[in-house]
C-alpha cells in the first residue's frame, strides 16, 4: 500500500489501488497531444486512478515536463497543465514519459502512456506503478 | 445502370466526378512569416475561444489550424460562416457537426495538423483521412541515436532495420520522422489507433513512394499513402482509407460509412490533390467575404504594416 500522509490530499481512507486499468486494454499507441485541436488521446476519465499523487510527485513531474519541453523556470506548469497546452507533441509526450520512468524507476507500457494528457495524470500514474511495486 | 455513350449522363458524370473532386483539399500555411501585430493577433484570437497555451508559437499554430477549418468548411461546403459548427470527439479529433443531409459529398470528413512553421488541413469526400506534418528537428539534449532508441517499441523491425542503417545521423532523423509522420496520419485518420498496436503497423514503400501499410502481416488494401517533403525539413503526410476503420467515437460523427466496392474505389483512387499555400490574411477574408463582416470587428486597428490586419480593415471598410 502507498503511503500517504495526512497533509497530502483529501481522499476517503480506503483509497483502494486499483490495477492500472489502461494496461488491460491494448488501446494504442500515438498520443497527438500537442497538435492544435487534434490532441488524439483516450478519454482520460475513464480510467481516472483512485489515488491523487503527493506534492512533491507533482513537482517534480513538471520539472521533467519544462525540461522537455525547454519551457523557462518560471511558466506556469502545474498539475492542471494540460501537456498539448504547454506545446507537447507526440513525441514529447513519449519522451517526457521516459523521462519519468528513469526518475522514478517505473515501466510504462506504451498504451498507457498515451491515456496521460496532463502533469497530474502523470503524476498519479507514477504513484500507482509506485506503489504496485513496493 | 450508366451508359457511357450517353452524352447526357456523361456530362453528369464528369460534374459529380469534378464534385467529388473538390472534396479533395490540402492547404497549408507557412507560419514563419506570420508576425501579426498585437492588434492583429487579437482580432485572429477571437476564433480561439480558449487561449490556454502557453508559448505564442503554440497559440498561433492552434489559431491557424482552427481558421483553416472555418475557411475550408465555408470554402468547399458553401455553409455560411456563423453556421458552421465543428466539435471535437473525446479524443481529441475536430468534426463538422451536420445536420443538412443535403451535403454535395456522401462522407466528408478532414484533419488537420500543425508542427515547427506549418499548418496544414486536407479533406475527403468518400474516404477518411489522416494529416500529419513533423519537423525533422535535431534533438537538443541528446545525440539523434539517443533520441530515436525512446521510440523504437513505436516501429517494426523492417522499420527500425531502415532507421538503424542510415548513412548518417541526419539520415537517421530524416527517415525515423518520416515513419513517424506516416504512423501519426495513419492514426489520426482513425480518431485513435484502437485495437493497433503501432509495432505491427508496418509500412513499405519505393524511396517512400507507392506506400502501403501491412497490420499484423496483412496488407491493407483499402488504404493510401503519400509522404511529401516541405522545405526546411518538414515532411506531410497524407493517410486515406476506409470509414469503417473509424474509432468508435468519431464514426457517429461520419455520415457514411458503408460503401459499395464501386463507390469505394472510386473515393480511393480520386487524385490526391496538390498543396495550396494559403495566408493567413485569405483565410480571415474568406470566413469574413466582402459583405458579412461582423459589425463589431474594432476600427481601432492601427495602420500596420502587418498585411493581414490591413486587409481586414479594408473588407470591413468594403462591408
Amino acid at each position: 500500500m502507498a503511503s500517504i500522509t495526512a497533509s497530502s490530499v483529501s481522499f476517503s481512507a480506503s483509497c483502494p489501488l486499483k490495477q492500472n486499468q489502461v494496461s488491460n486494454l491494448k488501446k494504442v499507441s500515438l498520443s497527438f497531444s500537442g497538435k492544435s485541436f487534434p490532441s488524439l488521446r483516450l478519454q482520460p476519465s475513464r480510467f481516472r486512478i483512485a489515488c491523487a499523487a503527493k506534492p512533491e510527485t507533482v513537482e517534480k513531474v513538471c520539472e521533467i515536463v519544462r525540461k522537455q519541453l525547454a519551457l523557462p523556470a518560471d511558466s506556469a506548469v502545474t498539475g492542471e497543465s494540460k501537456f498539448a497546452s504547454l506545446g507537447a507533441d507526440s513525441l514529447d509526450t513519449v519522451e517526457i514519459v521516459m523521462g519519468l520512468e528513469e526518475e522514478f524507476g517505473i515501466s510504462v507500457e506504451e498504451e498507457s502512456a498515451q491515456t496521460i494528457t496532463t502533469v497530474q495524470e502523470a503524476a498519479d500514474m507514477i504513484e500507482n506503478l509506485k506503489a504496485k511495486k513496493a | 445502370m450508366r451508359h457511357p455513350k450517353d452524352k447526357g449522363l456523361l456530362k453528369t458524370n464528369s460534374r459529380l466526378e469534378m464534385e467529388l473532386e473538390n472534396g479533395v483539399q490540402r492547404w497549408i500555411v507557412d507560419i514563419s512569416n506570420w508576425n501579426p501585430s498585437p492588434h492583429c493577433f487579437s482580432f485572429a484570437m477571437s476564433f480561439l475561444p480558449n487561449h490556454e497555451f502557453v508559448e505564442l508559437e503554440d497559440q498561433k499554430r492552434a489559431l491557424v489550424s482552427r481558421l483553416l477549418q472555418y475557411a475550408l468548411v465555408h470554402q468547399v461546403l458553401g455553409i455560411p460562416f456563423d453556421e458552421i459548427i465543428i466539435r471535437r470527439t473525446p479524443e481529441g479529433k475536430p468534426y463538422l457537426v451536420c445536420d443538412n443531409m443535403k451535403l454535395a459529398f456522401p462522407n466528408f470528413n478532414f484533419n488537420a495538423s500543425h508542427h515547427g512553421d506549418y499548418v496544414a488541413i486536407a479533406s475527403e469526400p468518400i474516404c477518411l483521412v489522416g494529416l500529419d506534418i513533423v519537423s525533422h528537428s535535431v534533438p537538443k539534449n541528446e545525440t539523434a541515436y539517443e533520441f530515436v532508441q525512446n521510440f523504437s517499441s513505436y516501429f517494426s523491425s523492417s522499420e527500425w532495420n531502415h532507421i538503424m542503417h542510415a548513412g548518417s545521423s541526419d539520415e537517421m532523423l530524416h527517415i525515423f520522422y518520416r515513419y513517424w509522420c506516416l504512423k501519426e496520419a495513419f492514426v489520426k485518420a482513425m480518431g485513435t489507433g484502437v485495437g493497433y498496436k503501432l509495432d505491427d503497423v508496418e509500412f513499405h514503400h519505393m524511396n517512400w513512394n507507392n506506400i502501403f501499410v501491412e497490420v499484423a502481416g496483412k496488407e491493407l488494401k483499402d488504404w493510401k499513402f503519400w509522404l511529401l517533403d516541405l522545405g526546411r525539413n518538414h515532411s506531410v503526410c497524407i493517410a486515406r482509407g476506409q470509414p469503417r476503420a473509424a474509432t468508435t467515437s468519431y464514426r457517429t460523427t461520419l455520415k457514411q460509412i458503408k460503401f459499395d466496392d464501386e463507390e469505394y474505389y472510386h473515393g480511393l483512387h480520386l487524385p490526391n490533390a496538390s498543396f495550396t499555400f494559403r495566408t493567413v490574411e485569405d483565410l480571415i477574408q474568406v470566413i469574413y467575404g466582402a459583405d458579412q463582416v461582423p459589425s463589431d470587428i474594432s476600427t481601432k486597428f492601427d495602420v500596420s504594416e502587418d498585411e493581414g490586419c490591413e486587409r481586414a480593415r479594408f473588407v470591413q471598410q468594403l462591408g
